[in-house]
């Protein structure tokens, strides 16, 4: 073999070659689909996911799952059609927590000032693995649809419970009654304040009482299974390497 | 492949595969560039940016809006122009070696362009949802517009299309034509920009702040999909730096 006809000099540095495009790769990956999953994210769910007043028992618990189910099947798609690799949600999730804390943080907290404990992003970590691992161990993404995305659903407000529970409690306010977050919505004012829009807790679900959250939650897992079909079809489609040849231009 | 005394030499004496300078200090000048940024929406989004009638808007906030986008006209017709024309006639007759360095430069340049949609789509577009939650606006150019649209979108237009412009011109992989995903990476995140037209339009009739997820900003979500082409430009590079390290990692 002569070194004109090789790319590298010794194995060694094939490696490394290859290790070094790995990490490029990933940063890049990693970054571009955090952008593009932020961008749709914000303005499809982002008033549910941006104060704790707006994450109720009905439409958050509804809209977010099924918004943020959109990324993970693509890359999902991606990454395990061509590498195996069952790690799409979870790199999704992983990039869009990251964008949203450093947001609320530097600028929802930093600029406008409102408080990280109003502000802060709702967790989608739990429904991301289990993704991954449904994907994982069975290695079908059919399953993955119907029990992942079932799951997404489900999983998502018992994942968010531990941090919204505090802000839930009962408190009583110029002889009204409502929960502590709402008290903070009351402080800190702003253009999408719910009882401006009326869009929190709207319609007659609640006379289910303490049902209302498991309804949606499963109404939720319902669509985020359909969605999560058609967008692992997106995923494949962006995944192409086709070429547009010059005669077809 | 054993080592000769020569061999050695001119390893010395040629360019490394990887020039990791140009990668830390691309990735160091976003950093920098847009923390002053950011400390300057600080200091002047409040104390000069709430009233678009004021004197001060005009000094802070309109200059700085001039400037840039002479700058970016300027910047990407530079750029552009200079990728063109020292593009590669023969781009089919270089050496595997030298193919693989082009490759770095490109993952430099894509690296680059993640780092840059990161700080277009991500920081500076959320941002935007909460100062006009908090400010509304009586102006389409409003701090945080003069910011995220007309500076931090076309900073990733501009290192986007280089991106597209340094494989079409350098590299063999894409010498056969257009490659559909890489246009779609590009054009896509680009057609964001054209869409504020759309989305301001539209806030001249109807202020609709009470909603960040107000139908009118469809347009943005639609194109921010194009990000996941990506995912096919990633494919494509997997497979021609493979076919150029196969026979080396057998």
């Amino acid at each position: 073999m002569s070194a004109s006809q090789s790319a590298v000099r010794s194995r060694a540095e094939a490696v490394a070659v290859s290790r070094t495009f790995d990490w490029m790769i990933l940063f890049t990956l990693f970054f571009v689909v955090l952008g593009g999953y932020h961008i749709h994210y914000m303005l499809t769910g982002g008033d549910w996911d941006f104060w704790a007043d707006w994450k109720d028992r009905r439409l958050w618990v509804t809209v977010a799952p099924i918004v943020s189910i959109t990324f993970p099947a693509a890359v999902q798609a991606c990454l395990w059609w061509r590498y195996r690799l069952p790690v799409g949600a979870t790199l999704c999730v992983l990039g869009l927590l990251l964008g949203e804390w450093i947001n609320r943080y530097l600028n929802f907290w930093g600029w406008t000032y409102f408080p990280v404990n109003f502000c802060f992003p709702s967790n989608l970590m739990p429904g991301a693995i289990l993704l991954d691992t449904i994907l994982l161990l069975g290695g079908s993404m059919t399953l993955t649809a119907v029990v992942g995305g079932l799951a997404w659903g489900l999983v998502f407000y018992p994942g968010n419970w531990p941090i919204i529970a505090p802000l839930h409690v009962p408190v009583e306010y110029n002889g009204m009654m409502f929960t502590l977050a709402d008290l903070q919505g009351y402080h800190y004012v702003r253009t999408g304040t719910p009882e401006y829009i009326r869009m929190v807790e709207k319609g007659t679900l609640r006379t289910f009482g303490k049902d209302v959250a498991p309804v949606s939650a499963f109404f939720s897992g319902f669509v985020s299974i359909i969605i999560y079909f058609l967008w692992h079809f997106f995923g494949k489609w962006f995944a192409k390497t086709d070429f547009i040849s010059d005669d077809e231009l | 492949m054993a080592a000769t005394t020569e061999s050695v030499k001119a390893d010395a004496a040629e360019a490394p595969l990887l020039n990791q300078r140009n990668l830390y200090a691309g990735l160091l000048l976003y950093l920098v560039f847009y923390s002053f940024i950011r400390w300057y929406e600080g200091v002047y989004g409040w104390s000069a940016g709430l009233d678009s009638f004021a004197p001060e808007f005009e000094t802070y906030w309109m200059n700085m809006l001039y400037i840039e986008l002479v700058l970016e006209v300027v910047i990407a017709s530079a750029l552009w122009g200079w990728l063109w024309k020292t593009r590669d006639r023969k781009v089919m007759s270089i050496t595997p070696r030298e193919e693989l360095r082009r490759h770095f430069t490109h993952w430099t340049w894509l690296v680059m362009y993640g780092w840059a949609i990161y700080w277009g789509a991500s920081y500076f577009t959320e941002q935007d949802g909460t100062w006009h939650q908090t400010i509304v606006r009586d102006t389409d150019f409003t701090p945080s517009h003069i910011i995220e649209f007309y500076l931090s979108y076309p900073i990733y237009i501009i290192t986007g299309v280089s991106s597209f412009l340094y494989a079409k011109t350098r590299l063999p992989t894409y010498s056969e034509g257009l490659h559909l995903m890489y246009l779609v990476s590009v054009i896509g995140p680009f057609m964001i920009l054209p869409n504020v037209g759309l989305n301001e339009w539209g806030h001249t009739f109807w202020f609709m702040e009470e909603l960040f997820v107000a139908p009118l900003h469809y347009g943005f979500v639609f194109f921010g999909w194009a990000a996941l082409a990506v995912m096919g430009v990633v494919n494509t590079e997997v497979m021609a730096i493979s076919k150029l390290l196969k026979k080396d990692l057998a």
